[in-house]
């Protein structure tokens, strides 16, 4: 490095370095915020804020503080006040969000952990979690182990696995398209799971795979991979990028005119992801976890209106009763063990039915026991380019499917607990 | 086989044109300030966003051409009140200058316009495609391309033809003499600033017709601008050009055999590169 006077040269080192730190730019985290009081209960969240995830985040985020609002105006969790000690997990660092994690349960001492929305973080803090025995609720990320091959007993988990979306939508695909598929998946634990859980599903109705290409996470143009797919000659593309990556891989195909030759369809589609397309390419067959325009569901008209109220008129989203749901087992689990003791909350939860005001599902959700993982209705349907009353009823149910019916069962799931003598 | 082969080094190029066009603006900025702004892609969100926000007053015409430019309004003057200080100065404080800007950029979009990704909407014209054996060539892509044409070409011209150009390729050169010789290398740089980015807004602009438009739009397709800069080789627009081709083409091709690595190999590339011909492709020798 050289200094001419007027300027400083600098070399190449100093510009390898920086390429690195702006690879690094994700994991520096500009958002904390702590909350500290004696006699309060803590649950630590340990969810995106920043990062592809970050509109989920938000939505669940807004879940957590009603449920938060609803407890504490109900006199809190045995009696003491609920508080909310959040961080950002970043959407993509495994590291960030085990180091979170650790920070919360030892510095902040939180009764329970919260998150995360990336399968892989997720899975990384109930490790955590469990090595430091504390009730951990996974709202929204999706892969199979996280209550099948690596579950835990102090891990309960409010979305659905991937095999129990894939089963309940594999069906509709087959019937609205045919039986070839060419497979786009993230490449990443959510996405290996959620292809493999399609594969199964389509396998026992008949249905095969002419192809399938792995998109790295993050992944901006999917031209060369959309090309692919329309040289297999499908019947069906299969997407099942979520977030921004879902956004534009539909937004793509829509433009190359892929909806018009083939049927674009997947399994899990959420209602960010439709908000951010425009209404062209709002297409396929999809299953919904939680829809906020439906009828003869118990409490879910004032669920909405709240949401309105806390978003500036958004409609929930799957994403917030999540966050909603989440928080609320936490406190169902202490106040049906009458403490705050994680091996009884965790048994108390074996089972357990959520009250009709907080499973907002036509047949209701419960925890299966020897899973810990909630069972509630899935919605197949398809989107709709215009909402026709509200510009936020962007999609129709075409089926309300029960999650009995679609769940694998116990022993598929390979789930052994562990419990602590 | 050889028909997906070439269906990929066509769409390959046509990606990598817009690599180029952010890595050409993030280039001249490095060559002439010997500033690496990590905040471009900061810019090129905020050229997007404004876009978006213009679009039912100005239409989608009017928002591609007065956001760029606001971009750079908003360029000049963060050049000239916050990075215009740090000239002369290890490189570490422009490093962490742009590094704060960018994650300031990030929030400041996202407090304003919400971390939900928002529709961009292109007139529905543009985009169907041509024909029906070449479909990824929809009539967007083939804009954008002769839009990066006409926009490189005429920065080609302004560097070659025209007095700011010469004088700014002399002070990428030696800039104390260039100052010496009676050139205001304040305004030099402030305007060689704003040139940049007015080419990230308008690389915001183009990529929300095609993406998701969220707050991380830029820094998601701001490393392989880094990186065709690397292998193009700093100082040299050509190079810089010939190096966000290479990746486009380099993405596309791999995507056809392993389409987990397409991520990875651009930074191969960059790592042979930098092991063979550390100065890049076209790069200057001794510079660096």
């Amino acid at each position: 490095m050289t200094n001419d006077g007027n300027s400083v040269r600098f070399d190449r080192r100093t510009l390898l370095k920086a390429g690195a730190a702006l690879g690094a730019l994700p994991l520096a985290a500009p958002f904390v915020q702590v909350a500290r009081a004696a006699d309060t209960i803590k649950i630590g969240v340990d969810n995106p804020l920043t990062g592809t995830y970050a509109a989920l985040g938000k939505n669940e985020a807004t879940g957590m503080a009603m449920a938060v609002d609803e407890i504490n105006a109900k006199g809190g969790i045995l009696g003491r006040k609920v508080e909310l000690a959040i961080e950002d997990s970043t959407s993509g660092d495994a590291g960030v969000a085990v180091q979170k994690a650790r920070k919360l349960i030892d510095r902040d001492q939180v009764s329970f952990i919260i998150g995360n929305i990336n399968s892989a973080l997720a899975q990384a803090i109930a490790n955590v979690a469990n090595e430091k025995g504390v009730i951990h609720v996974v709202p929204g990320g999706h892969t199979d182990s996280i209550t099948g091959q690596n579950c835990h007993w102090n891990v309960f988990r409010v979305c659905n696995t991937t095999q129990t979306e894939a089963n309940a939508v594999a069906g509709s695909v087959i019937k609205s398209a045919g039986k070839k598929w060419y497979y786009l998946t993230p490449d990443y634990a959510f996405g290996h799971t959620l292809q493999a859980g399609m594969e199964a599903a389509a396998a026992k109705l008949g249905g095969t795979k002419v192809g399938a290409d792995l998109t790295p996470l993050g992944t901006t143009d999917f031209s060369s991979y959309l090309i692919k797919a329309q040289a297999a000659n499908p019947d069906a593309i299969i997407i099942l990028q979520q977030g921004d990556d879902g956004v534009n891989v539909l937004k793509q195909a829509v433009q190359f005119g892929l909806d018009k030759k083939f049927h674009l369809a997947g399994a899990q589609l959420e209602l960010e992801v439709l908000l951010g397309l425009p209404p062209e390419a709002r297409v396929g067959t999809w299953v919904f976890e939680c829809y906020w325009n439906q009828p003869n569901v118990p409490g879910l008209k004032e669920f909405v209106a709240e949401t309105r109220k806390r978003s500036g008129g958004h409609v929930p989203t799957a994403r917030t009763w999540f966050g909603y749901a989440s928080i609320h087992t936490c406190a169902l689990a202490a106040a049906q063990a009458n403490s705050l003791d994680a091996v009884k909350m965790a048994k108390a939860l074996q089972g357990f039915k959520l009250p009709p005001e907080i499973a907002l599902m036509p047949d209701g959700a419960y925890y299966r026991a020897g899973q810990n993982q909630l069972i509630p209705n899935l919605y197949v349907g398809h989107p709709q380019a215009q909402g026709k009353d509200d510009p936020e009823d962007l999609f129709v149910v075409d089926q309300v499917v029960k999650g009995d019916d679609v769940s694998p069962t116990l022993e598929e799931t390979m789930c052994k607990q562990d419990w602590p003598a | 086989m050889t028909q997906l082969l070439l269906l990929a080094v066509i769409n390959g190029l046509i990606v990598g044109a817009f690599y180029a066009l952010m890595a050409i603006g993030l280039s001249l900025i490095m060559s002439l300030s010997d500033v690496i702004n990590f905040a471009h892609g900061g810019f090129l969100a905020v050229g997007a966003y404004l876009a978006y926000s213009m679009a039912p007053y100005l239409g989608f015409w009017g928002g591609l051409i007065v956001a760029p430019i606001l971009t750079a309004l908003l360029g000049l003057l963060v050049e000239r009140f916050l990075i215009s200080r740090v000239y002369g100065r290890d490189p570490l404080y422009s490093l962490l200058l742009t590094f704060g800007l960018a994650f300031i950029f990030e929030d400041v979009t996202r407090y304003i316009w919400g971390a939900q990704s928002l529709p961009y909407q292109v007139p529905g014209w543009l985009m169907a495609p041509l024909s029906l054996d070449l479909f990824f060539l929809t009539g967007y892509r083939v804009f954008m391309i002769a839009l990066i044409v006409l926009v490189v070409g005429a920065l080609f011209w302004v560097m070659t033809r025209t007095r700011l150009g010469l004088r700014i390729r002399a002070g990428t050169l030696d800039l104390e003499t260039v100052s010496v010789l009676g050139v205001n290398v304040r305004v030099l740089r402030n305007l060689n600033f704003g040139i940049g980015i007015f080419l990230a807004g308008l690389a915001g602009v183009l990529a929300a017709g095609q993406l998701g438009l969220t707050p991380t739009i830029g820094s998601s397709l701001i490393m392989q601008s880094f990186v065709a800069i690397i292998i193009g080789g700093l100082g040299s627009l050509t190079g810089t050009l010939l190096g966000g081709l290479l990746i486009g083409l380099a993405m596309n091709v791999t995507a056809v055999f392993l389409p987990s690595a397409t991520e990875a190999v651009i930074y191969v590339m960059m790592a042979l590169v930098l092991l063979v011909r550390p100065q890049g492709l076209l790069g200057e020798e001794g510079r660096f």
